[in-house]
């Protein structure tokens, strides 16, 4: 398995952010690894980095019932952005609620991005194959 | 200048040179000449020595010159040929040789030139070679050979052409004998021999025209001729030419023979035919111009004008024509004009005048011809006035009149008939006459007419009644006939066929026969009996079959009683007065009677007689007898059934009513007459829906009716609300079905209404009551979502949490994992309290409600509050009357103020303090609590539609739950009121709250 460079965790659940990156830690080979409680700052930090000319996160693992921008307000503004690599995003989530299946879809077809729909509670094993990098020449 | 002197010493010898010389200096000046040169080039007279050489003539050529100038430096020029111009403009051919003249030390002191006059050999040259060319060029085109006779030898040659004309092969070798065999026996060869011996022994030359039979037999005119050769002074033989003349000879025999023909035949033309010259003279007339001017030999007219053969007008008339022509070079073809003729009558003439051009193109004169038409004019004329007579009494006859022939076809019509079918003549002139547009387009019509037509021609005269079509396809009754015309070998020729207009009597037979038959028609189908009696005898006469139908009776019953006896006698005063009043009016009834029916039934009827007198003067009586019987009994069951109807009809639980045309009621139900309040329907009727219901419902109902009328098509079960004068509102369902009478038009309209009113209003309800509901639904699914979202989520927590802790070694990590399932067991128990306090709003809402002040409650928060409010530096402005009060939850209404003005400081714009103002509104059944504030502001187009949602936090606030909005809105709802929100970001928030009484 490849190294990963950058990972976003962009949730406002402490606890949450304490399993994936936990879970993250013992499995998977990464550099960097970011936190943020809502979308608003997960985005400014990406934006910044596009700026900059730094790398993008590969993975990102999003909630989506958070303040201030919630996880498709997050999508929404991602998918405008100009990033030409596929970035796998893996939404992170209690709902069961069918509406926010069917956003997932909708974001999923828009987009050339890898948008994932996981409920929690999120296992280990699950943790390790949404995280595999994916090809980028697909 | 020495070398000059000696050679002038030389001059006598140079002088006599045989050939034209002349010595040059080298300036190309003369020195010496001679003679030769001096005559050959005419300078006789002229000063020569010390002239330069080109001076001598009028021209010398360039070359020349540079000729003599090469030879001065050293060359001998070659012979050249020049050509001169003398002084006497004499053109001279010259050939020079010249060469360098030398001393005795080889020193060029001049040029030495001899010239040699070759004009005349040229010349003669020339014409040589003209001549032959010449010769044989014509010689080949004209045929001509020659022929040569040697007398010593008494030999003869034959040149090619010759023997070409003679056909015989050019190794033949001709003799006197032979030759002389060759013409034609008889004049040709007597001639011939004759000339040649005249040759031989007179000397003298011949040429004659002769005929010969070539060695292949044909036929052929030659000129032969021959004349004597001498040598010296004695004749040596013959020489001749041998021509072809042949085709000319024939062509001027052809030429010959159709000029003569020509001749004969304008001669023999019944056509004046003459040439003029420009100046009018005749130059050529034949036979039948010399006819018409009288003269008997055509040269009394040759080189005579027209002025001195004809009178001065005629003549005048004909220059003018002259002129037209050979001034424009214009034909003048078969003009029409009149003359004097020399017998002094007037002629009628044909004239054409063509301009004779002559191979120039110029004009020449004038071809003539002229026809007299005079006889032709005149017959036709006679003509002309039979047929106008014939045509006058033809057309002038009212009736339609044609000629057809034999097969049909139409020769000749009428205006009479023209004007029928508003055409011409031409039209129909020359079309079968079935096929003409008088009669109608239609096979076996026309076959009919063809028929007709046959039988005519075989000598039948046809009559019968027929119908033609005008311009306009409208028939015309006319009486039609065809009769044959005989010629004098009484056989038919032509049919005239005739029609007589009889539209006035068929239109009156038509009538008259309508009359009849309408009578006809009344009489035997009248359900009314009719009986005819004779007046003084009262034996029937007649009766119809409405009379025998009701009455039983029939021909046989009735021949043996009397009118009177069908009445049984027993009104006798009824007889008596019927008597009487025919007798004095004629006319008698109406009355009524009881007849007997023929098995014995009493019939009521009424009775009608009126007196006629016939063409014989007998006195009958018509009697109308009308039975009642039937009726009495029918008009008695309409009666019932109407009542029957109207009961029906106004028993009915729906309004009824009938319209007129003109929309006014003209019946009405009693269900009707009870919605509009009135105790009987005469208060309704002949009302209209305006008069009933006022402008507005009267126009909405006015609209529907005419479109119904209209339309004639039915308004079915269409719901409608009804307003009364008085204000009361109905639901109908309303029908409108148009009454249409036999015309097809609407005469009126039925309208049914049932009164749904108290339906609509269940419905109504029925509504609301499932808005509400789904709107229950909607609320918990939603909560049931929030509750499974919040609480799927702890637990997914304690799941992760937990078996993290069962796989850690590590002790610290055992110690944070179990502090981290403490913290998350509280969330858990917090989010199951919120949801509690959620559940028990929605649970018994309504009961507890009472009126409560709303400044009490206000202060008493804001006493509660006076710690946060204090270090905030919060102002409250509360605008609010003492005597505001609200019917609420008491708790609820503590919760929502406390939770709102807490917000209100929660959410302060950092750079200012915090001034909430309270006030309060009344609108409609609400009481409206307003707290505005001027924090933060909330972005509502953004959040607006999460504003009151559960969880829902907007600001990095670390107190901000996303809980109590969520809890206000429920509390609000829960006892049926409603909460608003307008914001700004960085002005400020402002809630309604709207608390239902």
């Amino acid at each position: 398995m490849s190294k990963i460079n950058s990972i976003f965790i962009v949730d406002d659940d402490p606890i949450t952010v304490f399993g994936i990156r936990k879970m993250l830690d013992t499995a998977i080979e990464y550099n960097t690894l970011s936190t943020h409680v809502n979308g608003k700052l997960a985005i400014d930090d990406i934006k910044a980095k596009l700026d900059k000319g730094e790398p993008v996160p590969e993975v990102i693992f999003l909630d989506i019932n958070m303040p201030i921008m919630d996880g498709w307000q997050f999508l929404e503004d991602f998918t405008d952005l100009p990033i030409e690599e596929k970035i796998i995003i893996n939404i992170v989530t209690s709902s069961i609620d069918p509406i926010d299946y069917e956003n997932c879809e909708k974001y999923k077809n828009k987009s050339h991005h890898v948008i994932r729909f996981n409920n929690k509670p999120i296992t280990r094993a699950r943790i390790i194959e949404i995280t595999q990098p994916i090809e980028q020449n697909t | 200048m020495v070398r000059e002197t000696q050679t002038n010493t030389n001059n006598y010898l140079i002088k006599q040179l045989p050939t034209a010389t002349v010595f040059l200096n080298n300036k190309l000046k003369v020195t010496h000449v001679s003679d030769k040169f001096v005559d050959d080039f005419g300078l006789v007279n002229d000063t020569i020595i010390g002239k330069r050489i080109d001076a001598l003539f009028n021209t010398m050529s360039e070359d020349c010159i540079n000729d003599f100038k090469d030879n001065l430096k050293g060359k001998k020029s070659h012979t050249r040929c020049a050509h001169f111009i003398t002084k006497d403009n004499q053109e001279k051919r010259i050939e020079w040789t010249n060469v360098p003249w030398y001393d005795e030390n080889e020193n060029i002191i001049g040029v030495i030139a001899q010239t040699e006059d070759i004009t005349k050999k040229v010349l003669n040259q020339l014409k040589l070679e003209k001549l032959e060319s010449l010769l044989t060029g014509k010689s080949e085109i004209a045929k001509i050979g020659t022929w040569e006779y040697d007398l010593e030898k008494d030999s003869l040659h034959w040149c090619d052409t010759t023997k070409a004309i003679h056909e015989v092969p050019e190794d033949f070798v001709p003799n006197i004998d032979t030759a002389i065999e060759f013409y034609k026996n008889g004049f040709s060869r007597n001639t011939v021999s004759m000339s040649f011996n005249n040759a031989l022994n007179n000397k003298t030359p011949w040429s004659e025209k002769l005929q010969i039979i070539t060695a292949t037999g044909k036929e052929k005119w030659v000129i032969a001729s021959g004349k004597p050769i001498f040598n010296n002074d004695k004749m040596v033989g013959l020489l001749g030419t041998f021509q072809d003349i042949n085709d000319s000879v024939l062509s001027q025999i052809k030429i010959k023979e159709s000029e003569h023909l020509l001749k004969t035949l304008i001669d023999n033309l019944p056509i004046g035919v003459y040439i003029k010259d420009v100046e009018s003279r005749k130059i050529l007339v034949n036979k039948a111009e010399c006819d018409f001017a009288r003269v008997d030999d055509p040269k009394k007219l040759l080189g005579k004008n027209d002025f001195q053969i004809y009178d001065k007008k005629t003549a005048q008339a004909f220059r003018d024509e002259d002129l037209e022509v050979i001034q424009t070079l214009t034909p003048i073809l078969g003009k029409e004009t009149t003359c004097k003729a020399k017998n002094g009558s007037m002629a009628s003439i044909l004239t054409y005048k063509l301009p004779l051009l002559n191979a120039k193109n110029e004009i020449e004169g004038i071809i003539g011809m002229s026809l007299d038409i005079t006889e032709t004019r005149k017959t036709q004329k006679e003509l002309k006035e039979k047929e106008r007579n014939f045509k006058s009494i033809f057309n002038s006859s009212y009736q339609m009149a044609g000629i057809l022939d034999v097969n049909g076809t139409l020769i000749e019509i009428n205006d009479s008939a023209l004007d029928i079918i508003k055409t011409k003549a031409d039209e129909v002139i020359g079309k079968k006459f079935w096929e003409t547009p008088w009669w109608p387009n239609d096979d076996n019509f026309k076959k009919s007419i063809k028929k007709d037509l046959k039988i005519v021609s075989k000598g039948t005269t046809i009559r019968k009644e027929l119908t033609v079509l005008d311009q306009s396809q409208n028939k015309i009754p006319v009486d039609f006939s065809v009769k044959p015309i005989y010629n004098d070998h009484n056989q038919v020729v032509s049919l005239l066929a005739e029609g007589r207009v009889i539209t006035d009597m068929v239109i009156a037979r038509e009538k008259i026969k309508e009359s009849e038959m309408k009578f006809r028609t009344l009489y035997e189908l009248s359900p009314v009996s009719f009986v005819l009696y004779d007046f003084n005898t009262n034996k029937i006469i007649d009766f119809n079959t409405a009379f025998k139908n009701t009455f039983g009776y029939d021909e046989q019953n009735l021949s043996e009683i009397t009118f009177w006896d069908l009445f049984n006698n027993r009104n006798t005063n009824y007889k008596t007065q019927a008597y009487n009043q025919l007798t004095t009016k004629g006319t008698f009834g109406p009355f009524a009677e009881k007849l007997i029916h023929k098995e014995g039934a009493e019939h009521t009827v009424i009775v009608n007689k009126s007196l006629i007198v016939n063409k014989k003067g007998e006195k009958l009586v018509w009697t109308i007898i009308q039975d009642i019987t039937e009726s009495e009994k029918k008009e008695q069951q309409i009666r019932e059934e109407r009542h029957l109807l109207k009961t029906v009809i106004d028993n009915l639980p729906l309004n009824v009513y009938i319209k007129d045309e003109q929309l006014r009621k003209i019946l009405v139900n009693k269900a009707e007459c009870d919605y509009l309040n009135v105790k009987s329907a005469d208060e309704i009727i002949g009302k209209n829906d305006f008069e009933l219901y006022g402008k507005k419902m009267g126009q909405i109902s006015q609209e529907e009716d005419l479109q119904v009328l209209n339309s004639l098509k039915p308004l079915l079960g269409f719901e409608k609300s009804h307003k009364t004068k008085k204000g009361k509102t109905t639901t109908f369902l309303t029908s409108k079905i148009p009454l249409i009478g036999e015309n097809g038009r609407a005469y009126g309209l039925m309208g049914i209404n049932l009164d749904i009113s108290e339906l609509k209003q269940k419905e109504e309800e029925l509504r609301n009551l499932i808005n509400v509901t789904s709107l229950q639904n909607k609320k918990l699914l939603n909560f049931a979502h929030i509750v499974s979202h919040n609480l799927r989520s702890h637990s997914a927590n304690f799941s992760m949490l937990l078996e993290f802790l069962v796989n850690e070694k590590n002790e610290y990590e055992k110690q944070e994992l179990t502090n981290m399932l403490v913290g998350a067991s509280d969330n858990l128990l917090e989010t199951l309290e919120n949801l509690n306090e959620v559940l028990a709003i929605g649970a018994n809402p309504n009961t507890s409600k009472e009126p409560i002040n709303l400044n009490r409650k206000i202060s008493k928060i804001q006493q509660s509050l006076s710690v946060t409010l204090k270090n905030n530096n919060v102002e409250i402005l509360n605008t609010i009357p003492d005597d505001v009060s609200i019917n609420a939850v008491p708790a609820y209404a503590e919760s929502i103020l406390m939770n709102l003005i807490t917000n209100a400081v929660k959410y302060k714009d950092p750079e200012r303090d915090p001034r909430i103002v309270l006030s309060s509104a009344k609108k409609g059944k609400y009481t409206v609590l307003s707290i505005a504030d001027n924090g933060l502001g909330i972005d509502l187009n953004k959040y607006g539609d999460k504003l009151f949602g559960l969880y829902k936090t907007f600001h990095e606030h670390p107190e901000a739950k996303g809980f109590g909005l969520y809890m206000s809105k429920n509390q609000i709802e829960a006892m049926n009121g409603k909460i608003t929100v307008s914001s700004k970001v960085g002005v400020g928030t402002t809630f309604n709250i709207y608390f239902n009484e």
